[in-house]
C-alpha cells in the first residue's frame, strides 16, 4: 500500500514530511534514552529484519496474497510505538530510494501512515486491551495497525483528490481488513514463540525481573 | 518473492563502471530527486515525455541493462495501475463515452489517468536509475553529507549491510521448508497451521536479528565504537567537470521545460496539457 510519486500534490507531501521529521526527532530521542549506545546496531538489524519479513508473501483468505507490515510487532516487543516509527522509517526510506517501492515525494506520507499511525495504533490498542487478555490484545493490535494504516492512506489519497473516499474505503478497507487478520495472527504466533524461547526480551517480563538480573 | 528479489541485481548494476557511476554521489542524488520533484510538480504530459527521454538517454550512458530497468519498473506498477485505472470513470468532466450501468468515461478523467501514469513512469525510471548507478552506501553517505542526522544515517548505513545477509537467511529458511515439501500456499494444509509456520519463521528471524544486533554492538564496542563515533567514508570524490556538466544539462532541461510549459505550450494548445 505504498503511495507512489505523483499521487500527492507537493504541498501536501511537504506537510507529511514535516510530520515525519517531528516524529523521527522524538523516535531518535526515545532510542537514545532507552537503548543507549546499543541503539544503532539494534535498530539497524531490526530494520533489516522487517525489510526481510515484508518481502515474504503471506497467504490471505480468498486466494490472494499480501505482506506483513510489522509495525505492531516492533512496537509491542519494544514496549514503545517510537521503536516502530524509527524502524519503519528506515525500512521505508530504503524501499523508496533503492527499490522504488513508495515514492520519494510521498516518503513522508508513507512513514506517517505505516510508521507513525500504524505504530501508535498497534501499541495503543495493545495497551488498552492487554489487561483483558494479552494475546487477544496482540491480535487486535496487529489487525488494527494494518487496517488503520490503510485507512489513513485512503484518506491521504482522498485529500489529494486522487482517489474518492467512498471507493477507497471499500477497496483498501476490505482488502486490508482481511490482510490484517493474517498480520494479527502472525504477530501473535511470533510473540508467543519469543515468549517461549527468549522471554527476557519482552517488556512485560522485564518489569518483573530486577534490573540487576536483567543485565 | 517480489521487490526484494532485486537486491543482488541492484548491487551488480551499481558496481558497473560508466561516466554516470563515477559522478559524485550527492550530485546524482540531488539531480535525480529534482527530476522526481519536477515530474510531480508538472501537469503537462509533454514535459514528462521529455524528462523520460532524458532519463532513457542517461540509462544508455550509464550502460545499465534496459531490460533489467524495465522489468524493475513493471514489478512496481500494480498498485499505481489500480488507482490509475479508475480515473477515467470517477473524475467529473466532459463525458466522451457512455457505458452501460451509468458508467461514463470523461475526457478529464482520461487525461488525469494519462498524467498520473506518465508521472509514475518518470519517477520510477529516475529512482531505478539512481539505485543502478550509485551503490547503496554511497547514497547513504550522500544523505549524511547533506545533513541527515547521525543516528538515522548510521542506522541506515548498518541496515543496508544487513539486508543482504537477512535476505539470504530468509531464503535459507524458505529453502529448508521447501525441501520438506512445505508450501505456504498449499490449501491441503489448514490455514491456521500455515500461519503458525510463518509465525515461527518470523520469530526465528527476529531472534537471529536481535541476537546478532547484540553481538554486533559488542564487536563494535571492542573496536572502539562510542556514542560519538562518526560514519566514515572512503568514497570522497572531488566535484569536477563531469559533475558540472551533469548539473548544467539537467538544470537547463528543467528550466527550459518550465519556460515552455508556462509561455509556449498553452498558446499552441498542445494535446496532453492537463489543466486542472
Amino acid at each position: 500500500m505504498h503511495i507512489p510519486d505523483g499521487f500527492l500534490p507537493l504541498g501536501q507531501a511537504a506537510i507529511y514530511y514535516i510530520i515525519t521529521i517531528i516524529a523521527l526527532y522524538f523516535a531518535l530521542n526515545w532510542a537514545k534514552e532507552n537503548l543507549d549506545e546499543k541503539r544503532v546496531p539494534l535498530m539497524a538489524v531490526l530494520a533489516a529484519f522487517i525489510f526481510a519479513i515484508q518481502a515474504m508473501n503471506i497467504p490471505i483468505p480468498w486466494g490472494t496474497s499480501g505482506h506483513m507490515l510489522g509495525a505492531a510487532l516492533v512496537a509491542i516487543v519494544f514496549g514503545s510505538p517510537w521503536a516502530a516509527v524509527l524502524v519503519l522509517a528506515v525500512v521505508l526510506t530504503v524501499q523508496g530510494f533503492f527499490f522504488g517501492d513508495g515514492g520519494i515525494t510521498a516518503l513522508g506520507a508513507n512513514i506517517t501512515a505505516m510508521g507513525l499511525i500504524a505504530g501508535f495504533t498497534g501499541f495503543g490498542v495493545f495497551k488498552a486491551l492487554k489487561n483483558l487478555n494479552r494475546w487477544v490484545a496482540i491480535f487486535i493490535a496487529g489487525w488494527a495497525s494494518t487496517f488503520v494504516a490503510a485507512i489513513s492512506i485512503t484518506l491521504m489519497l482522498a485529500a489529494a483528490g486522487t482517489f474518492p473516499l467512498d471507493m477507497g474505503l471499500i477497496f483498501m478497507g476490505t482488502y486490508h481488513a482481511v490482510i490484517g487478520v493474517a498480520e494479527g495472527l502472525i504477530t501473535v504466533v511470533a510473540i508467543l514463540a519469543i515468549q517461549n524461547v527468549r522471554p527476557d526480551l519482552l517488556p512485560w517480563n522485564k518489569a518483573k525481573s530486577s534490573p540487576e538480573v536483567e543485565k | 518473492m517480489g521487490i526484494a528479489d532485486s537486491i543482488y541485481l541492484i548491487e551488480r548494476e551499481s558496481m558497473k563502471e560508466s561516466i554516470l557511476h563515477s559522478l559524485d554521489g550527492r550530485i546524482k542524488l540531488i539531480l535525480l530527486t529534482l527530476i522526481i520533484v519536477y515530474a510531480v510538480f508538472s501537469t503537462q504530459i509533454i514535459v514528462l515525455v521529455a524528462l523520460e527521454a532524458y532519463l532513457i538517454l542517461l540509462i544508455y550512458l550509464s550502460k545499465i541493462s534496459f531490460k533489467t530497468a524495465f522489468k524493475r519498473i513493471l514489478i512496481l506498477l500494480p498498485f499505481s495501475i489500480f488507482i490509475i485505472a479508475f480515473q477515467p470513470f470517477i473524475r467529473p468532466g466532459e463525458v466522451i463515452y457512455i457505458l452501460p450501468f451509468g458508467i461514463n468515461i470523461t475526457y478529464q478523467g482520461l487525461m488525469f489517468a494519462a498524467l498520473l501514469f506518465s508521472r509514475i513512469i518518470v519517477t520510477l525510471t529516475s529512482i531505478i536509475l539512481l539505485s543502478s548507478i550509485s551503490p547503496m552506501q554511497e547514497v547513504v553517505h550522500s544523505f549524511r553529507k547533506l545533513g541527515m542526522p547521525r543516528d538515522f544515517s548510521m542506522i541506515l548505513s548498518l541496515m543496508i549491510r544487513f539486508i543482504f545477509l537477512f535476505y539470504d537467511e530468509l531464503k535459507k529458511i524458505t529453502n529448508a521448508q521447501t525441501s520438506r515439501n512445505f508450501d505456504i500456499f498449499n490449501k491441503k494444509t489448514s490455514y491456521r497451521w500455515r500461519l503458525k509456520q510463518l509465525g515461527f519463521t518470523i520469530m526465528m528471524m527476529f531472534l537471529r536479528s536481535y541476537e546478532r544486533g547484540e553481538s554486533i554492538y559488542l564487536s563494535m564496542l571492542s573496536r572502539g565504537y562510542s556514542d560519538k563515533s562518526q560514519l566514515y567514508s572512503s568514497l570522497n570524490k572531488k566535484i569536477g567537470k563531469p559533475e558540472y556538466l551533469f548539473v548544467a544539462t539537467t538544470l537547463l532541461l528543467v528550466v527550459t521545460l518550465q519556460f515552455l510549459s508556462v509561455f509556449i505550450f498553452p498558446q499552441i494548445g498542445l494535446v496532453g496539457a492537463y489543466i486542472k
